[in-house]
């Protein structure tokens, strides 16, 4: 209780640590899904909407990869850029930039995935429609992208839900640098291991503020995309 | 003229469509007619082109401005006006073209509501009416009537033919209804099983029919 009550203190006080650790988390989260969308939406698209040889396989590695563990995820793009790694002279390890990578490696495979299957079930009769009326294929793969806009969207959420919520992998690749790559996730692993319980907690309701907020979102817009 | 030669379609091993030889003539009118499952669809999709089958081929001769209309045309959640003018093309600007159509298939009214809340009539006249809504030489119409009231049928028969006529259009469509062929086509072609069993015209094949699949079909067209 009386860590609460701290807790509560140090959020609506002035704790520049606190905000500092915020705003690396949400630029993390913010530039890795971004990234992440742009990739994995239009494979996805691609993968959802044509009729190919090995598609099959191509979605059994999609889901294979969708389902990687984090901090394998994480060890694979340490070793990438570790100091003897192939991208070693890049110096990038324990930066933002490598958290993002590694959030990307995570992530695109999941919007991939989820992309493909949302975008697979109108395709079907889309194509069909549009192309007895002469529409282009360029087209027809903006028209299924419009149809499904609204569970697009949410994919981009649950995108940026997983990046806001990872922890091994940044830990990994990020090490939980002060004032450098400390993240949410990764300051309340920390803190906690530490005892001060009232600035993990802290950190815990604003995590938890923002994953109520982006499935309140997901959730309207999935309502409404039913429509 | 659109000619098929030798195709052949296969779900699962099985064979849906299995046609030799067939020609369709330019500016004629015909009906697909057969049980459920008999291929109508099947061979709609070949002739548009958004099926290929397994073995042959599809010429037509000259190209076609060709409108396919699916057995279950999809309607997008942008307003019907829209979901009608996506048909005109690149180049094409709208002139009236699109109240026009909508208001020959009779659906004026819904313009600005959205495309999927439509009811199961209204989107196959909205569907109808992207067929419509340009000059085309040639149309593919996967039951055009099939979710229609029976004033809705008339109204679609004689939009069909006032617009195969104008432009001297070739019409091949599907049909559960003899009397629909009868009064729409000039050639019947009966499917079953994935084979034409019975290419004439419409009242030959339908008053006198010689194959005893067609006769035991018939026997159930009494009213
Ligand atoms: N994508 C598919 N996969 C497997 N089988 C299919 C597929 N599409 C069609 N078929 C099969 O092909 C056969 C012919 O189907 P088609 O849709 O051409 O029939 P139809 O004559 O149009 O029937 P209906 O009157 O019910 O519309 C059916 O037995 C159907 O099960
Ligand atoms: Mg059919």
């Amino acid at each position: 209780m009386d860590g609460i009550i701290k807790a509560l203190s140090l959020l609506f006080g002035e704790n520049p640590e606190l905000r500092q650790i915020i705003g690396v988390t949400l630029r993390m989260s913010v530039i890795s899904t971004t990234i992440s969308s742009g990739l994995g939406i239009p494979l996805g698209v691609l993968i959802g909407s044509k009729e190919f040889k090995g598609k099959h396989w191509v979605q059994r590695f999609t889901n294979t990869l969708m389902g990687l563990p984090p901090v394998v995820g994480g060890l694979a793009v340490f070793l990438l850029l570790s100091r003897s790694g192939p991208l070693g002279t890049l110096k990038l390890l324990y930066s933002v930039t490598a958290m993002v990578i590694a959030q990307v490696v995570l992530i695109t495979p999941i919007m991939t995935g989820l992309t493909a299957t949302i975008i697979s079930i109108p395709a079907p009769r889309i194509r069909e429609t549009a192309q007895g009326v002469g529409i282009s294929a360029w087209r027809q793969m903006w028209l299924m992208i419009y149809e499904c806009r609204s569970q697009l969207i949410s994919t981009i959420l649950v995108g940026f839900g997983r990046a806001i919520a990872e922890v091994g992998a940044v830990q990994i690749v990020g090490g939980n640098v002060q004032y450098k790559t400390r993240v949410m996730t990764t300051a309340i692993m920390m803190q906690t291991n530490m005892g001060q319980f009232h600035f993990a907690i802290a950190l815990g309701i604003v995590l938890l503020t923002i994953s109520f907020g982006i499935n309140a979102l997901v959730h309207f817009l999935e309502s409404r995309g039913r429509t | 003229m659109i000619e098929i030669k030798g195709v052949v379609k296969t779900y699962d091993k099985r064979m849906v469509l299995n046609i030799p030889h067939l020609v369709f003539d330019d500016s004629k009118r015909y009906a697909l007619i057969g049980v459920n499952g008999s291929g109508k669809s099947t061979l709609l999709r070949i002739l548009a082109g958004v099926l290929k089958p397994d073995t042959g081929e599809v010429t037509h001769i000259p190209p076609n401005d060709m409108g396919y209309m699916p057995q279950a045309p999809y309607a997008f959640s942008f307003s019907v006006k829209k979901n009608v003018s996506i048909a005109l093309g690149k180049g094409y600007e709208d002139k009236g073209q699109v109240q026009h159509a909508l208001q020959a298939v009779g659906i004026n009214h819904l313009q600005n509501a959205r495309g999927n809340q439509l009811s199961g009539g209204e989107t196959q006249r909205m569907a109808l009416a992207r067929m419509i809504v340009k000059r085309r030489n040639l149309l593919l119409l996967d039951e055009p009537t099939a979710s229609a009231d029976i004033r809705g049928i008339s109204q679609i028969e004689k939009v069909l033919l006032d617009y195969a006529d104008e432009n001297n259009c070739t019409l091949i469509l599907s049909t559960h209804s003899p009397a629909q062929a009868l009064r729409l086509v000039d050639e019947v072609l009966f499917l079953d099983q994935g084979e034409v069993i019975a290419q004439g015209l419409a009242e030959d094949v339908l008053h006198t029919p010689k194959h005893p699949v067609i006769q035991e079909f018939l026997d159930h067209w009494k009213i």
